[in-house]
């Protein structure tokens, strides 16, 4: 397929309407997001951890941190949103580190103890509510599909062989993963 | 030289070509072998070995990379197939990517064309239900469109034939308006839907609510045991296919009936750009395929022809067969090509909560739900529209993804989504749409697809009838569970395009009078009597019940009327 009639089959695609390059080379099916993706640093990495783990914390099963649901954050940050949102997202990141920064006499949040994160989380909830949200909502989902979360603080079965609708639920059932 | 081209004339000639290997490709290739024929099977799509060729099917959900999210990327590369959920990370290779899909549409219209030797039967959501003479009926007593050419008892013996080979779960009922099929013992309901079924049943003598009809084996009989098929695992990993054979499937069950024969030839990456067409006989010849890899062109030769590529792709591939006789595509001198082209209408309907009975659970992922068969303008019923609905839906109880204290933390809130939530139940209507002409599908020739086919163009929409019909899919739905019990109960109606559903239909209809139909009572061409359509592209009305089960009856019926006019030397 030469150019010229592939950008014709895919503007027909879309419609008709004039398309960006990227656009372009996004529909031909190259990859396009690798250079638009907010750049993670190891310190970044490490602040989601921390903060993932004060939203689903250890208890008598592991948390987020031993989940490693921050990788599961990044990985959809980075591909799964537009640039505009992954900057808002890692900008509330930032802010949440300021924040708790200028509550603790510069100390930052991986290093304070159990209180002091879920303090400076709580007043991230108040402050930051759409942030909060977001980084919730993945710090769950990135939890519960997770091997630890899936096996441990739910109820996994692989290959169940049979069903029954209809049962007495059984003392400390957790509920089934999907 | 000249022998030569004999000989590689006899290699490219076969009894009977079947375009298309899905749910109808499937069942034309097992009965037409069996029945002593040499077939080839023509699919555009790529190979996918059954059992070996299902990458997902046993990845556990910690697997998946966006846990069911669209890449960026992949929206950009798919922005026809991102707009709904049948296409994600798990199904990706199953579906073409839009690129090599297009079409055009001068009103939305989601088509969504699958990339792989048994087509859409790989991901099909595996309902069953017979149609009736409700259904059969509906056109000549509304007298809009076109009588059927047939009724319930010319297929009822055909529905049989396809459901014990198939294997379909579900609790015979006796209703008139949606015949018991031959089924497998039906699969349990929760806790919640029994509890609703009761009194449902009790508020509404003439409404019913059973377990959902299903290709999912509850138990798998002789005849699926015998096919190498074993009973569901209830996993409820069906769209990635399923290493079990659990459920209906091509490669699952009428491909190796088929391969048993020794008579078949499957041709994947076969792209059947035109039937072709002797003037002389009155007859179609054969094929002409390009090969989607090498870009080669071929010409197969048979004595008849099963076109199965799926509605829109059967009915283009007609269109696309023109000739000095057929101008305006092949078997189109009626004019009704590409007309009257359906899909049900869904998406409306309600849903509500349960308080108690947390105590109740259940074991195992059933990938099936709870069905309310169709009572508008059944009887003496009478409603401001045409035709009715029957609802799909299910209880369950609320998993972690439910909302608890929007801005909650912490262990209190990890220990609480760790529970079962509570009971929940919802009912969506899926409604009949009437046979509109002015709803069509046509063929832009001046825009060509990598393969040199033109691309299709959709003009279609639901109408006043369909939205009225939607006042009551949510209306009733409301009703049903506030009477049953239900709490803060709220109606819904999240739009519905044609093509959404996937159940397109129409476009080459069957019909008495070659004057307004392109197809005849035994799914032949009218003016092409070797040319037999059974996939949806045939149908003459829509039902409101799933069409995949009729689409296979229809097949296995043609293909017994092709082998017998065979035999009679009428084709």
């Amino acid at each position: 397929m030469n150019r010229r009639s592939a950008v014709e089959r895919i503007s027909l695609l879309l419609g008709g309407g004039a398309l960006s390059p990227q656009l372009t080379a996004a529909v031909l099916g190259q990859v396009t997001n690798t250079g638009a993706s907010v750049a993670v640093d190891a310190a970044q990495t490490a602040l989601l951890a921390e903060v993932a783990d004060v939203i689903i914390p250890t208890t008598d099963t592991p948390g987020a941190k031993a989940a490693g649901v921050e990788q599961f954050i990044i990985r959809v940050m980075r591909d799964c949103y537009v640039i505009a949102e992954q900057e808002t997202f890692y900008a509330g990141l930032a802010k949440l580190e300021a924040d708790s920064k200028a509550a603790n006499d510069g100390k930052a949040f991986v290093e304070l103890d159990e209180a002091g994160k879920q303090a400076a989380l709580k007043k991230t909830t108040q402050s930051n509510k759409a942030f909060f949200k977001v980084l919730k909502q993945l710090t769950i989902t990135g939890y519960f599909i997770s091997e630890i979360g899936a096996t441990q603080a739910l109820a996994y079965l692989p290959i169940p062989g049979q069903f029954l609708g209809d049962l007495p639920m059984k003392e400390g059932q957790r509920a089934w993963a999907e | 030289m000249a022998n030569l081209n004999i000989e590689a004339d006899k290699a490219n000639t076969y009894d009977a070509i079947v375009v298309g290997s899905g749910v109808s490709g499937g069942w034309a290739a097992k009965e037409l072998t069996e029945k002593g024929l040499r077939v080839l099977m023509l699919e555009r799509g790529q190979q996918l070995e059954h059992i070996a060729g299902y990458e997902n099917a046993l990845k556990a959900p910690w697997e998946m990379k966006y846990n069911g999210l669209l890449t960026v990327e992949q929206k950009q590369t798919h922005p026809k197939l991102a707009r709904d959920y049948p296409y994600n990370e798990m199904t990706e290779k199953y579906w073409f990517k839009d690129v090599d899909s297009l079409y055009k549409e001068t009103k939305r219209f989601d088509w969504y064309r699958p990339n792989i030797v048994g087509g859409k039967s790989i991901m099909w959501g595996r309902q069953c239900y017979r149609w009736s003479d409700l259904d059969f009926e509906a056109n000549a007593k509304d007298g809009i469109a076109v009588d059927w050419p047939i009724r319930y008892k010319d297929l009822a013996p055909w529905y049989s034939h396809v459901e014990k080979f198939a294997g379909i779960s579900g609790e015979a009922l006796g209703l008139p308006q949606l015949p018991d099929s031959e089924f497998l013992p039906p699969m349990e309901m929760y806790f919640l839907e029994k509890e609703v079924r009761k009194r449902v049943e009790k508020n509404y003598p003439k409404r019913n609510l059973t377990i959902g009809r299903v290709a999912n084996l509850s138990k798998a009989g002789e005849a699926q045991l015998n096919g190498g098929r074993g009973p569901c695992m209830f996993r409820n990993r069906c769209s990635y296919g399923c290493p079990y054979g659990g459920y209906f499937s091509t490669q699952s069950s009428t491909l190796p009936a088929a391969a048993k024969t020794g008579l078949l030839t499957l041709r994947p990456d076969s792209v059947v750009r035109e039937i072709v067409y002797d003037k002389d006989r009155q007859r179609a010849t054969g094929v002409q395929v390009r090969d989607s890899v090498t870009m080669q062109d071929r010409e197969f030769h048979a004595k008849i022809v099963f076109v199965c590529a799926s509605t829109i792709s059967s009915t283009a591939l007609l269109m696309n067969s023109v000739s000095e006789r057929f101008p305006n595509g092949m078997g189109n001198d009626s004019g009704e090509l590409g007309h009257n082209l359906m899909d049900h209408h869904f998406r409306a309907g309600a849903s509500g909560s349960w308080e108690g009975d947390e105590d109740r659970y259940y074991y195992g992922r059933r990938a099936n739900g709870i069905y309310v068969p169709r009572y508008r303008n059944v009887d003496d019923d009478k409603r401001d529209y045409l035709r009715g609905f029957g609802y799909q839906g299910g209880a369950s109880r609320q998993n972690w993804q439910r909302n608890v204290a929007e801005m909650d933390f912490g262990a209190n809130l990890k220990e609480e989504l760790t529970k079962p939530g509570p009971w929940t139940m919802g009912l969506g209507g899926f409604g009949e749409t009437l046979p509109y002409h002015d709803n069509k599908m046509s063929l832009d020739k001046g825009t060509l697809d990598k393969w040199d086919m033109p691309v299709v163009v959709f003009d279609a929409e639901f109408r006043d009838n369909e939205k009225k019909m939607r006042e009551d899919m949510m209306n009733d739905a409301a009703e049903m569970l506030e009477s049953s019990g239900l709490i803060g109960v709220k109606t819904f109606d999240k739009e519905s395009y044609p093509g959404t559903a996937i159940h397109e239909m129409g476009t080459a209809r069957m019909g008495r009078d070659p004057k307004t139909s392109v197809l005849n009572r035994n799914n032949q061409v009218h003016a092409v009597e070797n040319v037999f359509v059974t996939d949806g592209a045939s149908m003459t009305s829509a039902s409101c019940v799933n069409p995949s089960l009729t689409f296979m009856a229809l097949t296995a019926r043609a293909a017994d009327f092709a082998v017998t006019e065979l035999k009679k030397q009428n084709l």
